[in-house]
């Protein structure tokens, strides 16, 4: 018995350790909303992962955000300008802004931040966002040039240059992503290897305050009095709920707790119809990655075959039915081109389905290699949504051209570790835009590594350098419209298969909860309740 | 019995060495690596080569393992890959919690529930409740927890509105999961418990205890009770153990912070700290349950003595 007594006082002790935590999620109008995924980090030089994006940007900002229509505006930023080069750019911050602690907010927080992004301690993978763009930023990240020969500088509190290395229409998108947000030093350099693990150990200059953090739990928000825009945040409090299941992720938000929650393809169908329910397209494309030093996927024609024969729109209305679409060129639908139309509207279907079309070309691959192989095999990762793209890819291969597929499945990592390697024939892999530009895809196939299939093309390369260094900007688009047709239509490196799409039920007094197809999901600072 | 206890600590301690080291060299084997393979490949070869040393994997494997064992002999796990900059230690034990408290309950539950039944209907064999216990026996051990979790959320967290569908913001959050993860464990308890009655209510000594003009409740509670938990105190650290730490479908369910999901996540992500703090933290508690229920038994069955040498 007396072990039972000890059972159950442990029992209390836990239970008062929780209900002691439990204040963490205020009742009463609260925007809440759910990710999938753990916010393993909110370090901004660590974390590379959309929900910690997500998190970031209603805490923090950088010199613009984006709006509505997915356009920058200036935030933290009063005014700008830029030399007629189109090299050089001077950002005047507004006046009187400040960090969550009442220090102000300057230029020099913007440079700690950016030259810790674009140093060797950046583990997220993301530098190149900024050593891609910014004068000796790469050189700096190597090691052979000193912080002050960088092109970021404070000229005073106020004033930041920035000095790239070729024009960049896109400069501002990015300035709005969470590695261009501002860093108090002081503050970082004295929280050391704690800073951002708790909410103390953090800043805010964004709409939002972090009230509480766990990893495994969420991030819970309130109203940042010191941000510069207050008057125009409606919401007090809000917070994102980490649910991995998509079927509780529903019960919450049926039960009241969510204010929106996103669903999977086997309720769409129950949902469609209701007035809650809304789609929209992600900028993030599907393909299929061939290996060029494979026997068989060496020959263009095979390759041009296999694109050819998938008929991605059946894929996407039947099988994926989340609101997907297919996948007729390698940029995104929606995504910027001359102004007018859309990228994709101006290069049309590069990678259309064509069943008779690919019959000829799988004829012809099969004449050269001498022989039809007896068997090809797709590496896919061991997500159910992966999993049934393979399927469908090896339903549609056999049918259209009577090719057999042995699909692969790996974890996401061993999938990485077996593209990095060299050790596939073809494999489904994805890319979401980090910014609203097609060279955010396009320039992935100028380095030649074995996970981007072994493809080293010169006039390729030619097209993407003369685009990154062209100061016209119709002539730099025409550039990018020319490599992507030469990438998908010509060479067939690549065949994409579907853009990813997300259905999502919001509550009805929900208003103006905007959702960005890039980088962030989900804004916050619009949003208000009826 | 101190000798005992200290030799038995010992042994724990030489098995934890060798899981340790057997984890240690299979986790490095587990296909890919901790990084993002997409991310990793466009980092610059110094980033690549700081992130390598940041976390110890330029050095050869057996070298790592010796810095492994000797940061683990000072109590130093670690630090976290995919929680960059968190403590293992912290990491492990800020998800040990929720899953611990509903863990216990889980058992209580099961062993309240399951003992009752199991006495019931050994003591009213052939009976309604004895058909009823062994339904829900076979119901429970062969219905999936996640089973009962989907719905317990559906009717009673959803449609009746009683407890919530899900999350950590209170004792009520952990009702739910608790119930639904002691079916197994109130199935296993009562079927044992009334194996174990049947046999002993056919023992002569109970025969003589009810000629001796003992009440049918004496009977029941001092006789054969007593005679008869054994197998349930045996089975019960397996059941502690597997309760306690964590069920990955039931913490998911209910979006309970846990360690069952956590365990997975780490395996999956290959953050190699974790899995190895995690292994430790799950051996060291199973071995301690087990040397707790061969004290208990002792306890129970005066018969069991566990040192040999002179009576005690």
């Amino acid at each position: 018995m007396k072990m039972m007594k000890a059972a159950v006082a442990l029992g209390m002790a836990l239970t008062m350790t929780v209900t002691g935590a439990s204040a963490v999620f205020a009742e009463g109008e609260t925007l809440s909303v759910a990710t999938d995924f753990e916010v393993k980090t909110l370090v901004p030089w660590a974390a590379s992962e959309e929900n910690a994006f997500m998190v970031l940007n209603q805490a923090e900002e950088g010199l613009f955000r984006m709006d509505e229509n997915n356009q920058p505006q200036p935030a933290l930023c009063d005014t700008y300008e830029v030399t007629d080069d189109k090299l050089t750019y001077t950002f005047h911050l507004r006046d009187g802004i400040q960090w969550s602690n009442g220090e102000p907010v300057t230029a020099a927080d913007f440079v700690y931040a950016w030259l810790k992004q674009m140093s060797a301690d950046a583990t997220n993978g993301y530098s190149f966002i900024m050593t891609d763009y910014i004068v000796n930023g790469q050189e700096y990240n190597e090691g052979t040039v000193d912080a002050s020969e960088v092109g970021v500088k404070a000229v005073d509190d106020q004033t930041l240059e920035v000095q790239l290395k070729s024009p960049t229409p896109y400069f501002l998108n990015l300035t709005t992503m969470d590695m261009f947000f501002p860093v108090n030093e002081a503050f970082c350099e004295e929280q050391g290897a704690n800073f951002a693990l708790s909410p103390d150990s953090m800043l805010y200059c964004g709409p939002y305050v972090i009230t509480s953090y766990d990893p495994a739990v969420g991030v819970t928000f309130e109203k940042n009095d010191n941000y510069w825009d207050k008057d125009n945040v409606a919401i007090e409090d809000a917070q994102v709920r980490v649910i991995k299941d998509a079927a509780a992720a529903l019960s919450a938000y049926q039960a009241g707790e969510l204010s929106q929650v996103k669903l999977d393809s086997a309720n769409v169908v129950a949902y469609k119809d209701d007035p809650e329910f809304s789609q929209e397209i992600d900028f993030r494309t599907s393909y299929v990655q061939f290996n060029l030093t494979d026997d068989v996927m060496s020959n263009v024609n095979m390759r041009k075959a296999i694109s050819l024969a998938m008929n991605r729109s059946a894929l996407t209305d039947n099988i994926l039915a989340d609101g997907s679409a297919p996948g007729f060129g390698l940029v995104a639908d929606g995504m910027s081109g001359d102004g007018e139309k859309t990228f994709r509207e101006l290069n049309g279907d590069v990678s259309p389905y064509d069943p008779e079309q690919a019959k000829e070309y799988y004829d012809k691959a099969v004449e050269e290699l001498g022989g039809a192989p007896s068997e090809v095999t797709l590496l896919v990762a061991d997500d159910s949504v992966s999993k049934s793209v393979a399927t469908f890819i090896q339903s549609e291969l056999v049918t259209t051209l009577g090719l057999n597929v042995v699909i692969d499945t790996k974890t996401v990592q061993g999938r990485g570790e077996l593209m990095d390697a060299n050790n596939y024939q073809f494999a489904v892999t994805a890319w979401g835009a980090d910014y609203d530009d097609a060279m955010t895809y396009l320039d992935l196939w100028t380095n030649g590594t074995p996970y981007r299939g072994n493809y080293n093309d010169d006039d390729y390369n030619a097209l993407i350098s003369d685009a990154k260094t062209q100061t016209d900007d119709a002539v730099r688009l025409d550039d990018m419209l020319k490599a992507e047709k030469k990438l998908v239509e010509e060479d067939a490196v690549v065949a994409p298969v579907y853009h990813r799409g997300s259905a999502v039920l919001t509550k009805s007094n929900v208003k103006n909860l905007i959702s960005h197809p890039i980088g962030v999901p989900i804004e916050f600072k619009y949003a208000s309740f009826e | 019995m101190l000798k005992y206890v200290l030799k038995r600590l010992g042994y724990i301690l030489v098995t934890l060495w060798v899981i340790v080291t057997c984890t240690f060299f299979m986790m490095k084997n587990l296909p890919g690596t901790p990084f993002d393979a997409e991310r990793f490949s466009i980092m610059t070869p110094q980033q690549q080569e700081r992130v390598l040393e940041m976390y110890g994997l330029n050095d050869s494997l057996p070298m790592q393992y010796v810095k492994y064992i000797k940061n683990m002999l000072k109590g130093d796990l670690g630090t976290s890959f995919t929680y960059v900059n968190q403590d293992v230690s912290k990491v492990i034990t800020g998800r040990l919690g929720p899953s611990a408290l509903i863990g216990i309950q889980a058992v209580l539950i099961g062993l309240a529930i399951g003992l009752i039944l199991g006495i019931l209907a050994a003591w009213k064999h052939n009976s309604g409740i004895d058909y009823f216990t062994m339904i829900l026996a076979v119901l429970g051990v062969s219905v999936p927890n996640f089973v009962a979790a989907a719905l317990l959320q559906y009717y009673i967290g959803l449609k009746w509105g009683v407890l919530p569908v899900g999350f950590w913001t209170g004792w009520n959050c952990s009702v739910l999961p608790s119930i639904a993860l002691s079916f197994s464990a109130t199935a296993m308890v009562a079927r044992f418990m009334r194996t174990e009655m049947l046999d002993v209510l056919d023992q002569d000594y109970i025969i003589t205890a009810r000629a001796k003009g003992l009440s049918q409740m004496k009977v029941l509670m001092r006789h054969a009770v007593r005679n008869s938990i054994l197998p349930v105190v045996t089975i019960l650290g397996p059941i502690v153990v597997n309760l306690m730490t964590g069920s990955l479908a039931v913490e998911n369910i209910f979006s309970i912070p846990g360690i069952g999901s956590l365990f997975v996540d780490c395996i999956k992500a290959n953050d190699y700290p974790v899995i190895m703090g995690i292994t430790i933290f799950y051996a060291a508690f199973y071995m301690l349950i087990v040397l707790l229920v061969d004290l208990a038994y002792s306890l129970i069955d005066p018969r069991i003595r566990l040192a040999k040498g002179k009576e005690s």
